[in-house]
């Protein structure tokens, strides 16, 4: 009796080779799953039974597609497991309902046998089961959806499944004998028990003798030499080092591999997961916790859920709880180095500081280990925590690249040593240090803070600069800047810009003020009304030679003209840019100090040298 | 050495593209900005923005990529056919659906921006449905009235999608606040249910999902949810300061089941971000969860002072780490409730009133259920 499936078998193979499967060589996957699945059945029913899987690959004389004889000798289906997973097949029309059936033995097979359509438009599966009456059945289904199930002619002797495939004319490359091979031994290469391939050549064993991190070794050294001689072969990487990796959770074991460069931040590793000794995927991501990128893996997982186009593991409990105990394994890893081999961990930080500086943020324990040895830049160089703790006893760090910029020269002038904290994490690893080590003082530093180093002026020096101050508080008022003299190295720098972050903001939103329309206008000044930014600073350096004569000049146009250009170059140095007024101010005062330089009326070329065709640019 | 900065930006540029949402990434867009600014390079002022309002938007600096947005339209405006409008649509919405969240924007102000949204996409005859949603949730966030927000909740839902539409997870993400306002947790629930199991994500999806179903699981007693769903969801969100309110969430449910001394922890490690948070509406949730706590540390009565490091832009910051309950609480319930202030005000409504009083109906809905037993 033929039937028809109640579905559009169509729809669901196409839904099948375009959204959940990335080849149709996986048909061999699905295949030796399904093997696998039944042979693990019959074991249960019969402990003692090994289990065997065999290709079988027959070419035609005449140069028609040829023909895969796939058998297994598991558990074979009953006449009611045909029916339901024929039933199954109805049912699998929709993405959500294939990821329900996967998780029982009789969905899977289904789904598994629904895969070979990709590469063949007739299925034959002839089986007999052991809990059955000894009967063999077939089941014969066509692409187009009509299916015959009845008993067999050709009986089995044994209980078992044998599916016949004849390849499609334009799929015959998914049945060449080098395929075969490749794909067999590609998914199937972990699995505990014998896969043959015969082809016209002879018959071979695929497999390979086991799981190679469950071997016994002579030696840790000999099992390490063979760990990375895999590591080397599966994923063609000279890895540094091999980590065992355990978890109770989702039962998964394996090997981790430290790589032997450091990977770009984003680029989570593609570990290569096996689920009950068959293949998942290559490029699982969501396997380890995301500091652990310093690593590839490959795992077998007996006890985690696949997605529904088995190629990842589902995001669930089980695997979070994975994450964290194979997160564990590595964090031993580490913590063994820190303790037994300081100078291998300093290697590893050099190679790979971001994953160790990641954890460190997690991890109390691990931070009060490691932190000391990780390396700081600094305004006299790049030394470890423990070498600036040594000499300086207060830690002072800034934040930013550009606030570090402005500070770096004169602080180490003036004998102070600043971590530039810019880098990933670095500000948060010692923002950490007093809540972990006691008794450590850690400030943040910024060019607000200098000032606070410089050396005041004497009476005499405070009496001498008091004009130079006055013009430069009456000048600086409308840019919101205050101005102060004192006395700091390096000599060479005539002043210091000085603002907090809020004030860095409030000129970016001043200058996108000047630029964008009235709507945007108007919020923006909602926004900087509303912002609590201190008043910047300008630091004139009485040690600058400049700044010196600049306090016994008495023309006041001069005096004004030279604080104004001052302030603008100190912004410039500082990377703040001009806002319209401070363009302004820089173009006419150009002209100006040329104009004076000119001689004439001493330096009061502003107002009226500057009008319309100002240049523009800096440069 | 005065070729070297566009080098210096890119350079900045890259290694922006190699971190994670943060502070840090948009420290180093903010950065190279001000370089090309400083040069007067307005091609590269404006990509270096085009970068910066999206690490700004999903780094927590809601302020910044407004900022960046609005020099960016004004460059639109004098030059369309170099800088085009309709490429910054999608950025448009984001900075336009959260100025709501600063009390010192005008209601006119936001209403203005949301017009104007609605003018620049009528332009090219798209993005009806993304304006209805941003129009429905500056209603609801504003308190307006309620058959308002239920009128645009249903024109929003009504509307077609297009290419301007947020994605069907964050969409439904942000539906689910509706049936929570209404206290419809199951279907709630039932709507969260692909998100959380783990079939659906987006980039800010289920982190922001992870807090917003902690309440509707409690509220059904599905308490053993509520604990794994609050593992999950906390690990997402701890690291970026974009969700402050979703660790508020995370706060409020710590405090219901219990669990104080773990609510003491979120709130040493998250002060900080709330000190200078540029969404009022983001501190807002996270005040009057820590007050609701700090309350329930009171009410328990073992201790008048805690041990917590707190940052020292704290305003009673203690060098020794010993805190007055008392004090605290006091502190952010005032800060929560001069928030509400200025939002009612602002607003003309009593949302944020009635979302601080609030605090008493959890009061006496507290029922232990302890986290860290395993």
């Amino acid at each position: 009796m033929d039937h028809r499936f109640q579905v559009s078998l169509r729809g669901v193979i196409d839904l099948l080779s375009h959204h959940l499967y990335s080849s149709p060589g996986v048909y061999v996957r699905e295949l030796l799953q399904n093997a696998t699945d039944a042979i693990r059945a019959r074991q249960l029913l019969e402990p003692g039974h090994a289990g065997t899987v065999r290709l079988e690959l027959m070419e035609k004389q005449d140069g028609s597609p040829p023909t895969l004889l796939f058998t297994d000798d598991g558990v074979g289906l009953t006449e009611d497991e045909i029916h339901r997973f024929l039933a199954t097949i109805g049912e699998s029309s929709k993405r959500e309902a294939l990821e329900a059936r996967r998780n029982d033995f009789i969905g899977q097979f289904g789904i598994g046998l629904l895969s070979c359509f990709m590469v063949c438009d007739e299925l034959l599966v002839v089986t007999r089961s052991a809990r059955g009456d000894g009967r063999t059945l077939e089941w014969r289904g066509r692409h187009d959806g009509t299916y015959a199930v009845r008993p067999s002619e050709h009986l089995l002797a044994q209980p078992g499944t044998q599916v016949f495939l004849v390849a499609r004319p334009d799929m015959a490359h998914w049945f060449t004998a080098q395929r075969l091979r490749n794909l067999a031994s590609h998914y199937g290469g972990l699995l505990p028990f014998p896969v043959h391939l015969t082809t016209p050549e002879g018959t071979e064993r695929l497999d390979s003798s086991g799981v190679p991190w469950r071997r016994e070794y002579d030696s840790a050294s000999e099992r390490r030499k063979a760990l990375l001689a895999y590591g080397r072969e599966l994923f063609d990487t000279d890895f540094v080092d091999c980590i065992p990796l355990r978890s109770t959770a989702g039962d998964v074991d394996g090997v981790a591999y430290v790589l032997p460069a450091s990977p770009h931040f984003n680029s989570r590793q593609k570990h290569r997961v096996y689920l009950k000794h068959m293949l998942l995927s290559e490029s699982a991501e969501n396997l380890l916790p995301d500091w652990a990128f310093f690593v590839k893996c490959v795992v077998n997982a007996n006890a985690l859920r696949p997605t529904a186009s088995r190629e990842s593991f589902y995001e669930d409990e089980a695997l979070a709880a994975a994450r964290e105990s194979l997160g564990q394994s590595l964090r031993g890893y580490l913590m063994e180095l820190a303790r037994e081999d300081p100078r291998a961990l300093q290697r590893l930080i050099a190679l790979h500081g971001l994953s160790v500086k990641a954890l460190a943020l997690d991890d109390d324990d691990f931070y009060r280990l490691i932190i000391h040895w990780l390396p700081f830049e600094t305004s006299m160089g790049m030394m470890t925590l423990a070498d600036y703790r040594r000499a300086h006893p207060v830690v002072r760090y800034t934040s930013t690249l550009d606030g570090f910029r402005q500070i770096a020269q004169v602080a180490s002038a003036q004998g102070l040593c600043i971590i530039n904290a810019a880098y990933t994490h670095d500000t948060s690893l010692l923002e950490k240090l007093p809540h972990a080590v006691p008794d450590v003082q850690v400030e943040p530093f910024s060019s607000a803070d200098l000032p606070q180093s410089f050396e005041e002026l004497t009476l005499d020096e405070r009496e001498a600069t008091f004009p130079l101050l006055r013009m430069a508080e009456g000048v600086l008022a409308p840019f919101r800047c205050g101005a102060v003299v004192k006395k700091f190295y390096p000599a060479e720098v005539p002043t210091l810009y000085s603002a907090d972050a809020e004030g860095a903001f409030r000129r970016d939103a001043e200058r996108a003020r000047e630029e964008s329309d009235d709507l945007y206008a108007g919020v923006l000044d909602s926004v900087m009304a509303a912002s609590g930014s201190e008043p910047a600073q300008l630091c004139f350096n009485l040690h600058n030679p400049v700044v010196r004569r600049l306090a016994a000049v008495a023309d006041r146009d001069m005096l004004k003209l030279s604080v104004e250009m001052l302030y603008v170059q100190a912004l410039l140095l500082g990377h703040h840019p001009l806002n319209a007024q401070e363009m302004v101010l820089l173009n006419q005062g150009l002209l100006g100090l040329i104009s004076a330089h000119l001689g004439g009326d001493g330096g009061r070329g502003g107002e009226e040298g500057s009008g319309g065709a100002g240049p523009r640019g800096l440069h | 050495m005065s070729g070297d900065w566009r080098e210096q930006a890119e350079s900045l540029f890259e290694q922006a593209g190699g971190l994670a949402e943060g502070e840090g990434k948009v420290r180093l867009l903010e950065e190279a900005v001000r370089l090309a600014d400083t040069h007067k390079d307005v091609g590269l002022g404006y990509r270096m923005r085009d970068a910066l309002i999206d690490a700004a938007t999903f780094g927590g600096f809601p302020d910044k990529a407004l900022v960046a947005f609005a020099w960016c339209r004004g460059q639109q405006k004098k030059d369309p056919k170099r800088f085009d409008p309709e490429e910054m649509f999608w950025k448009q919405k984001w900075v336009v659906a959260r100025i709501k969240e600063f009390p010192h924007i005008t209601r006119k102000q936001i209403v203005d921006a949301l017009d104007d949204v609605e003018q620049c996409f009528k332009a090219t005859d798209s993005g009806v449905r993304a304006v209805l949603k941003m129009r429905y949730q500056a209603a609801r966030e504003m308190g307006d009235a309620a058959e308002e927000v239920e009128r645009l909740w249903n024109a929003w839902l009504e509307a077609r999608r297009d290419h301007l539409t947020d994605c069907r997870v964050c969409e439904l993400d942000d539906e689910l606040d509706h049936h929570v306002d209404k206290g419809e947790w199951q279907q709630a629930l039932r709507k969260a249910r692909p998100i959380l199991d783990g079939r659906k994500s987006c980039a800010e999806i289920p982190h922001l999902t992870l807090g917003t179903v902690l309440y509707p699981l409690f509220k059904l007693g599905e308490l053993e949810q509520a604990r794994e769903v609050h593992r999950r969801g906390y690990a997402l969100v701890a690291k970026n300061r974009e969700f402050l309110s979703t660790v508020g969430e995370h706060l409020e449910y710590l405090a219901l089941t219990d669990n104080l001394a773990r609510g003491l922890t979120l709130l040493e490690k998250h002060l900080g971000w709330a000190l200078d948070h540029p969404s009022y509406r983001d501190r807002f949730t996270f005040y009057a969860a820590a007050a609701f706590l700090l309350e329930r540390v009171l009410a328990a009565g073992a201790r008048d002072v805690v041990s917590l490091r707190l940052p020292k832009t704290f305003p009673h910051h203690q060098a020794d780490g010993g805190y007055d309950v008392r004090t605290l609480h006091a502190w952010t319930r005032e800060q929560a409730r001069d928030i509400a202030n200025r939002f009612d005000t602002r607003n003309g409504t009593d949302r944020f009133a009635r979302l601080l009083a609030r605090n008493q109906v959890l009061a006496g809905e507290v029922r232990p259920f302890p986290i860290d037993a395993k």
